[in-house]
């Protein structure tokens, strides 16, 4: 994608997320292209959508175009595996019936059919089969919903590589984590600037300074992270999964010392700050918690004995 | 010669000629031992080609892009053949020289460095001098006949009991003048009135030395940059140590999570933090990646390599805490020449949020710099 490109599609993936409430962030980026976009640039749309979208705290069913699209057909809404899980929603039951168990975005109350995956293949279902419970949770404004169906039967289904998969919709999170953490900081950097106390800005005190530079660390380390996972157009599971547990974790910390920096008006719903808060721990828990996603890298590496390849200069 | 070319053709050198660069000692070897072995390993890749890439053909190099530089260290580093701390001196010297030392002694020295025939220090920190370096005292006097006389202590002076040559700092304003008032040289170790004391330090090695200088003579011919102009000549070099050095001790981390991977005993690896380290480990690897791109690509590097830096300082002691967890007995009572590796190890990596710039100055850098607080007083 050249610059201006970039530029003019970032300028109407913005605009269309300030649509309003997540179905009309749908029917807006539905509008200027982003399916198209996602289609033609892969990776590169990815990171630009869900970066914008983790920055102005806005919810959609991108999430769901992402995995969609990377089965090989997108559109519709797509079962995500319950919170803080990272393994399929869905198992095959007696009689070739489907048993789904997760979660779905706002995308699954006004989607047709919906993907839901087992160990190896992708399955087209009737959104109308699916039990569908709203979310309130610590982010109700993000319209999650839990879905559990049994004996469903699918109209189609085809093979898939559910790792392959996960890493696609994995890396789209750790973008949003990223850019939520940033806008974190930006609000406690604003703050910190301006608050005055003891006759000068907090942001002159060493303990104050020092947590902001903490916070940059953190979200430094998880965007580089994250841009060297998501360099290939086929998302490396491995690097994937530790990009969003560092992206996850980095999240938390940019968190805990931003709002510490904002101090009392950060513990308040009039502050900006809580939203964003409240969308990390949320995204967190989306195809695998940082902490679950670490175990499971640790367990895999004490059978292997070895340390996974980087991606070389 | 592109980067592929190098790596493929320097990796099968290296597999041809792994005997001739192994170290003939094991870990308990003696400070001695290891910079004779330095010397070997770069005389060996200098002769060979692999040590000139990289660098300008006006100070012995065969040119090309600095990734070479990275890629040569890195492989030696993963292949356990250099310790990345003694080697890695040369990407901080060198450059310094190429950029302010007048062209003929540039042309005349960088090479005995890059070819380990001489070792060099850099004269820096003093007793009274640590993390505020514009404070420094070390006295540069115009000697009335053209040339420069210094008096004063210079301490954590990294080498300087191997050293032939020091790039030094040295205060020629007044007191007060800060960091206007430096200017920097390149002076002889074997001048008289130079004298170097050892320091022993936490790992049991003489990992760095206090230097005096006792009316020192030093010509002008070998001031680097302008007289108090020293201040960029230090600034200049910082950026340095946090790329290419940075990348060869990631390449080195790497190298000790994975005989740490392969060798711990069934049962002692945790697996969070395992996954933990192993995910810092990669993180770092990203950031420094970059790094190196964005210097091959003629970008100055500037305040946003402090996050390369303490990034490396929480990589390196997350990688030795995961080691203390895991084989604590070989850390505290291992006798063993692996045990000692594993305790040198350990104990040196306490230093990564110390030296280069402590992790408090790295914070200050990123919060006035990257962050725009403003001034802290």
């Amino acid at each position: 994608m050249d610059a201006a490109t970039r530029a003019l599609l970032t300028g109407s993936l913005r605009q269309a997320l300030r649509a309003g409430d997540p179905r009309a962030v749908d029917a807006a980026l539905a509008e200027v292209g982003w399916a198209e976009a996602l289609q033609e640039e892969g990776p590169a749309a990815v990171a630009l959508l869900f970066t914008e979208q983790g920055a102005a705290n806005a919810a959609s069913g991108a999430l769901d175009d992402v995995l969609t699209a990377a089965t090989g057909r997108p559109g519709g809404a797509f079962v995500l595996p319950g919170y803080g899980l990272s393994a399929p929603p869905a198992e095959t039951t007696a009689g070739g019936r489907l048993r789904a168990r997760g979660l779905g975005t706002s995308r699954l109350a006004h989607a047709d059919t919906a993907v839901v995956v087992t160990g190896a293949a992708a399955h087209w279902v009737s959104t109308k089969d699916l039990r569908v419970t709203p979310v309130t949770g610590v982010d109700p404004e993000l319209r999650l919903v839990t879905v559990e169906a049994d004996g469903l039967e699918p109209s189609e289904s085809v093979p898939v590589d559910w790792p392959a998969l996960r890493a696609a919709g994995q890396l789209a999170v750790a973008y949003e984590l990223v850019a939520a953490s940033r806008a974190m900081l930006e609000l406690a950097c604003d703050h910190a600037r301006s608050r005055v106390q003891f006759g000068r800005p907090i942001a002159s005190f060493q303990a104050v300074r020092h947590r902001l530079a903490d916070s940059l660390l953190a979200i430094e380390t998880a965007a580089a992270a994250v841009s060297v996972a998501a360099e290939r157009d086929a998302a490396d599971p491995l690097l994937a999964g530790m990009a969003k547990a560092v992206a996850g974790r980095g999240a938390r910390t940019a968190a805990r010392h931003c709002q510490q920096v904002l101090a009392g008006i950060g513990f308040t719903a009039e502050h900006a700050f809580h939203r964003h808060l409240r969308r990390i721990l949320t995204l967190d828990g989306l195809l695998g918690t940082a902490r679950g996603l670490t175990r499971e890298l640790g367990t895999k590496l004490i059978r292997t004995r070895r340390v996974p390849p980087a991606p070389p200069l | 010669m592109d980067l592929e070319e190098f790596r493929a053709g320097l990796d099968r050198w290296l597999d041809e000629h792994d005997e001739a660069l192994r170290p003939a000692f094991g870990p308990d070897a003696s400070f001695d031992d290891e910079m004779d072995h330095l010397s070997t390993v770069k005389r060996l890749t200098f002769d060979a080609g692999w040590m000139r890439w990289g660098w300008p053909e006006r100070v012995g190099g065969l040119g090309g892009s600095t990734l070479m530089r990275a890629y040569l260290g890195e492989a030696l580093a993963a292949r356990d053949l250099i310790e990345p701390g003694i080697y890695s001196m040369t990407e901080v010297l060198a450059p310094t020289m190429i950029e302010f030392a007048p062209p003929a002694l540039a042309a005349e020295m960088v090479p005995r460095l890059l070819r380990g025939d001489e070792t060099w220090c850099q004269g820096f920190s003093e007793p009274g001098t640590g993390s505020n370096l514009g404070s420094l005292s070390c006295r540069a006097r115009p000697d009335g006949a053209g040339g420069w006389r210094v008096t004063g202590q210079k301490v954590w002076t990294s080498l300087a009991q191997y050293a032939q040559r020091c790039v030094l700092l040295t205060r020629t304003g007044t007191p007060e003048s800060g960091n206007r008032g430096i200017t920097a040289f390149f002076v002889d170790m074997d001048t008289p009135g130079i004298t170097v004391r050892p320091i022993r330090a936490i790992h049991g090695r003489d990992e760095f030395c206090e230097v005096f200088f006792d009316d020192v003579p030093v010509p002008d011919q070998r001031r680097l940059g302008e007289v108090d102009g020293g201040w960029a000549v230090a600034m200049d070099l910082l950026p340095y140590e946090r790329s290419t050095s940075l990348w060869h001790r990631g390449a080195y981390l790497r190298r000790r999570l994975a005989d740490l991977l392969a060798t711990a005993p069934g049962g002692a690896l945790d697996p969070e933090a395992l996954g933990a380290a192993v995910q810092q480990v990669f993180a770092f690897h990203a950031r420094s990646r970059a790094t190196q791109y964005r210097m091959a690509a003629g970008e100055r590097l500037g305040p946003e390599t402090s996050i390369d830096k303490l990034l490396l300082g929480t990589t390196e002691q997350a990688v030795y805490d995961l080691v203390a967890e895991t084989v604590p007995e070989r850390v505290a009572v291992g006798d063993d020449p692996d045990s000692v590796r594993w305790r040198t190890g350990f104990l040196y990596s306490r230093a990564a949020t110390i030296y280069g710039g402590s992790a408090e100055i790295q914070r200050n850098i990123v919060a006035r710099r990257l962050l725009d607080l403003g001034s802290d007083r």
